[in-house]
């Protein structure tokens, strides 16, 4: 069991040098990071614990996952399973965990916990298998995977934008779309094989053109009814609600440009970087959008012949 | 056709294939056999462009890999996509459209399920009926009877069959003699990276025997079984 967790220990350590950040800036700058991130949550909204706890059991849930779990049934007896299962999700929390202690929110402190247990017993073998059927069974992949994915996602925000109408708030309304922006921007984070590439057969650009094509039409369709909503009641200020739109577009179109720059590695830190800083100063995207599709193009090249 | 001119492969200073000179003509069908590690799936990736190599590849068409249907040893599938989708994803990625894929499940596989939950046999029966659908002129065939259930084995077999009555150049490695003797027109033997013997079908029996007796040879009298 000891030589199981210095193994992970080991595992972590590399993809974290992979991804380009030295060892001794990540184990000190990620906790300030990731503190600073959870104040800053606690103190804007009134929903922090249950966003907190939310995303504590997605990170868990990940760790449920039916041939990872049948690997480690292979290998530990019953007993060592269970023991290792339990203590893998208590560090999972474990940084979740301490900031409710921080912030003196016991009850909060034992029920993350006490979820964290539990969830260790649990087996999601069934409803993984479960198939969810998806608008865009016509262009496989990015969005049939993704939509399986974080389909709750989308009652949620088209509820929201129903209270944004009945409250005449416009800024929950654009905040629905960009939520469902965001989602969809995160659906081409996943790497295919670059056998999927290399089947294609046409060129880089012709290639790039249909991705972010598919991108901005299934976009369109998931956020259509709150576009259409918002653009009734809120006629007056549908140039601002086109603008957002526009700007989601661009964003996927870039993390897409980014994504196949780094093929057939991950986003590299650099590119992370740039991306980010774009979020935080969006006319940064005239430059980089550009950049990311000229070598993606170079880098496709490769595999397109 | 197909033509290799000089074709060698390194992994770091490791090298793969040794200068391999191979014409593949249009319409036949070839065997390509040899030991575990002999370089068979490496030639396959730098035929398909999978790989960089040295050399020369020459081919009928202007980009090979866009005439060419590969089935891996291992397929790969997208977690999360049914085998329906994933027919379909190869079929758009060759702009070919496809009016029922229903009727096309000649294997009688699940379609609706995820394909990465598929058994061995069944992810290969899904990948081998994907690159059939894409309607591509050059075959290459990577071990295509792993894992498969005899009735498919048979459906296999004929479809080989009916690719070289099509006129598709169809490449096949498979450790199963007997249906690459029904199959191929030409067998190749590999050895560490490099090809050993070009045998014609006239000459098939003769090759399995000498293979058997260089295979086998007296390795199991060595384990002193009791």
């Amino acid at each position: 069991m000891k030589e199981y967790f210095q193994l992970q220990f080991k595992l972590l350590n590399r993809k974290i040098i992979d991804f380009g950040v030295p060892l001794i800036l990540a184990y000190t700058l990620l906790p300030v990071l990731f503190t600073l991130v959870l104040n800053y949550l606690y103190s804007k909204t009134e929903f922090a614990i249950p966003i907190l706890i939310l995303s504590s059991i997605s990170f868990i849930y990940k760790l449920s996952e039916p041939n990872r779990n049948d690997f480690l049934k292979t290998i530990f007896n019953n007993k060592n399973y269970k023991k290792i299962r339990i203590v893998e999700n208590l560090i999972f929390s474990l940084p979740f965990s301490l900031f409710l202690l921080y912030k003196f929110e016991l009850l909060y402190f034992l029920l993350l916990n006490v979820l964290a247990v539990c969830f260790s017993f649990l087996n999601f073998k069934a409803s993984n298998n479960l198939i969810i059927p998806t608008p865009f069974n016509k262009k496989p992949f990015e969005f049939i995977i993704g939509f399986r994915k974080t389909f709750y996602i989308f009652p949620v925000a088209y509820i929201l934008t129903y209270i944004s109408i009945s409250e005449t708030n416009f800024n929950l309304g654009v905040f629905c779309m960009l939520l469902i922006g965001l989602v969809c921007l995160f659906y081409y984070s996943n790497l295919e094989n670059e056998y999927f590439i290399w089947n294609f057969n046409q060129s880089p650009k012709h290639f790039l053109k249909e991705k972010v094509k598919t991108c901005a039409i299934n976009f369109t369709i998931l956020s259509s009814p709150i576009l259409l909503t918002l653009s009734i009641y809120f006629h007056t200020q549908i140039d601002i609600l086109a603008l957002f739109f526009l700007l989601c577009i661009t964003y996927q179109a870039t993390v897409i440009f980014a994504k196949y720059t780094a093929f057939p590695n991950e986003i590299s830190m650099s590119e992370g970087i740039l991306i980010a800083l774009s979020f935080m100063f969006p006319p940064i995207l005239i430059i980089i959008t550009p950049l990311f599709y000229l070598k993606s193009l170079k880098k496709l090249k490769t595999i397109l012949l | 056709m197909i033509k290799i001119e000089g074709l060698s492969k390194f992994y770091g200073k490791n090298q793969i294939l040794y200068s391999l000179n191979i014409e593949f003509e249009k319409g036949k069908t070839y065997g390509i056999v040899g030991e575990n590690g002999a370089g068979k799936t490496t030639l396959f990736r730098c035929i398909s462009g999978l790989e960089n190599y040295q050399g020369k590849i020459f081919s009928d068409y202007k980009k090979l890999k866009n005439h060419l249907g590969l089935l891996l040893t291992e397929p790969y599938f997208l977690h999360k996509i049914t085998g329906k989708e994933y027919i379909q994803l190869l079929a758009n990625s060759r702009q070919i459209q496809l009016v029922s894929i229903e009727e096309k499940n000649i294997f009688d596989l699940p379609l609706n399920q995820y394909a990465s939950n598929y058994s061995t046999g069944m992810k290969k029966k899904l990948a081998l009926t994907a690159i059939l659908l894409q309607e591509n002129d050059v075959f290459i065939l990577d071990e295509p009877f792993n894992g498969v259930d005899i009735q498919s084995n048979l459906i296999i077999t004929d479809i080989i069959k009916e690719l070289k009555r099509l006129n598709k150049t169809v490449l096949i490695s498979s450790h199963i003699f007997s249906t690459l003797a029904e199959t191929c027109d030409e067998i190749f033997l590999m050895k560490s990276g490099k090809i050993i013997k070009k045998v014609n079908h006239a000459n098939f029996k003769k090759l399995e025997i000498d293979m058997k007796q260089f295979s086998i040879g007296n390795r199991i009298n060595k384990l002193n079984l009791k």
